[in-house]
């Protein structure tokens, strides 16, 4: 029989159906292991470390999971959906690109530096985590890359830029993010915002408006 | 074979079997059981030359950078213009990549997998390039305003499209990407346009 099907639990102390608590379970554990991947590395951690991050029995681990790959895997999910939201958000309030990008990249960044358990698992531990998992994280950087492909509308040269362009520039940002996290220093990510901002903005509106922009207050 | 030279040529084994089997199966996946069965040596052998497998992953990582690095710098020596300094070393790089691409896995794409001393000492590595592009900031009349962080942003993306064709495992394509990757590296320095004539250059060669 399906969980769903089980209905809401007697409603006892704590008023919560059988889903929301199972789900709220799910969520504790995805942070969980967030905090003992942080501190362990992923191929050191545990079940017992991240079940006892989530202060959930490890029945209700294998419940949701079947190891410590696909919880893994679950939370980087979580993650990068997230990225891409602030991403879509920033794209849909901007009143042009450039400002569009401006806010992708100050959302992200500032999502990274107050998250640094989640940026080291999102940079730095999908490389370590399996084939399936920096699989993932190349698509979901691959992801960034149209949106930052508009760019290209506002450039005034005639020749176009090389094709490769934006798989380089997210490329070296990501990089730089992650070696800056793996350097324990992802709670300064937000630094980078300028240096971030007039890479990006560079080769569609030449090095003097993208410093321009780069410089200009939120 | 002498002595020395015997055990010179076991250790450059012990090295390149660590090379292959880190590429082939990542460096969790590399043990020094297959390590010494693939270099044909003794496990005495190994301990003899090697703490454990991370020491020996480390080494491979110093030696590899190590000639790679002087291909780069002396490809680089050889030109006059920086700009054509930087095509030149770019070129080496990625030839160089071309013909070692198990080398190339498991020194770039598996240093982030290999625990946090390989993180650090790749990290350490990767700093040797700065000094190869900060000449280009002399060339920018608006050089005071680049970034700090451009020569670390630049080696991060080129290290990306390096490390996607070798996961890929489409590593001649770096052939074709050279022209552009050139003009990626050069135009913070010198602009579009110059940047674009050498790329149009390389492509031509």
């Amino acid at each position: 029989m399906g969980e769903e099907e089980l209905g809401p639990l007697p409603a006892g102390r704590h008023g919560f159906s059988r889903e929301q608590v199972a789900h709220n379970q799910r969520e504790r554990l995805i942070a969980g292991l967030a905090t003992a991947v942080a501190e362990h590395g992923y191929n050191a951690v545990t079940i017992t470390d991240i079940t006892k991050a989530a202060a959930v029995s490890r029945r209700v681990f294998y419940e949701n999971f079947e190891g410590k790959e696909e919880c893994f895997l679950a939370a980087f999910d979580v993650v990068v959906a997230h990225i891409h939201e602030l991403v879509a958000e920033a794209v849909e309030l901007g009143p042009d690109w450039p400002h569009q990008a401006l806010a992708a990249a100050r959302e992200v960044l500032a999502f990274l530096s107050s998250e640094p358990d989640l940026a080291r698992l999102c940079l730095v531990e999908s490389q370590s985590a399996g084939p399936a998992a920096a699989k993932r994280f190349r698509d979901a950087v691959g992801e960034l890359v149209p949106p930052l492909e508009q760019g290209r509308e506002e450039r005034s040269a005639e020749r176009p830029l090389p094709p490769h362009t934006e798989e380089s520039t997210i490329g070296a940002l990501v990089s730089l993010a992650g070696r800056k996290v793996a350097a324990g220093e992802a709670a300064r990510l937000e630094d980078l915002l300028p240096d971030v901002t007039q890479f990006i903005l560079s080769p569609y509106l030449g090095p003097d408006e993208a410093e321009r922009l780069a410089r200009e207050p939120v | 074979m002498s002595r020395t030279a015997a055990a010179a040529d076991q250790r450059r084994r012990i090295l390149e079997a660590t090379a292959d089997l880190v590429a082939e199966q990542g460096y969790q996946g590399a043990t020094i059981e297959t390590i010494v069965r693939r270099a044909k040596v003794g496990y005495a052998t190994f301990y003899k030359n090697f703490e454990d497998k991370q020491q020996c992953y480390l080494e491979l990582l110093d030696a590899a950078y190590g000639v790679t690095f002087h291909r780069v710098q002396r490809a680089y020596d050889r030109e006059q213009e920086w700009p054509d300094k930087v095509a030149a070393g770019l070129g080496a790089l990625f030839e160089n990549i071309v013909a070692h691409p198990n080398i190339g896995r498991a020194c770039l794409v598996e240093a982030l997998t290999a625990g946090p001393e390989a993180v650090a000492r790749h990290e350490e590595l990767l700093k040797q390039f700065r000094p190869l592009l900060k000449p280009g900031r002399e060339l920018n009349p608006r050089r005071a305003e680049l970034p700090d962080t451009l020569e670390d942003t630049l080696t991060g993306g080129v290290l990306w499209v390096i490390n996607q064709r070798l996961i890929g495992e489409e590593t001649k394509a770096l052939r074709s990407l050279l022209p552009e990757t050139i003009e990626f590296v050069l135009r913070p320095y010198v602009g579009e346009q110059v940047a674009a004539r050498e790329a149009e250059l390389a492509a031509s060669n």
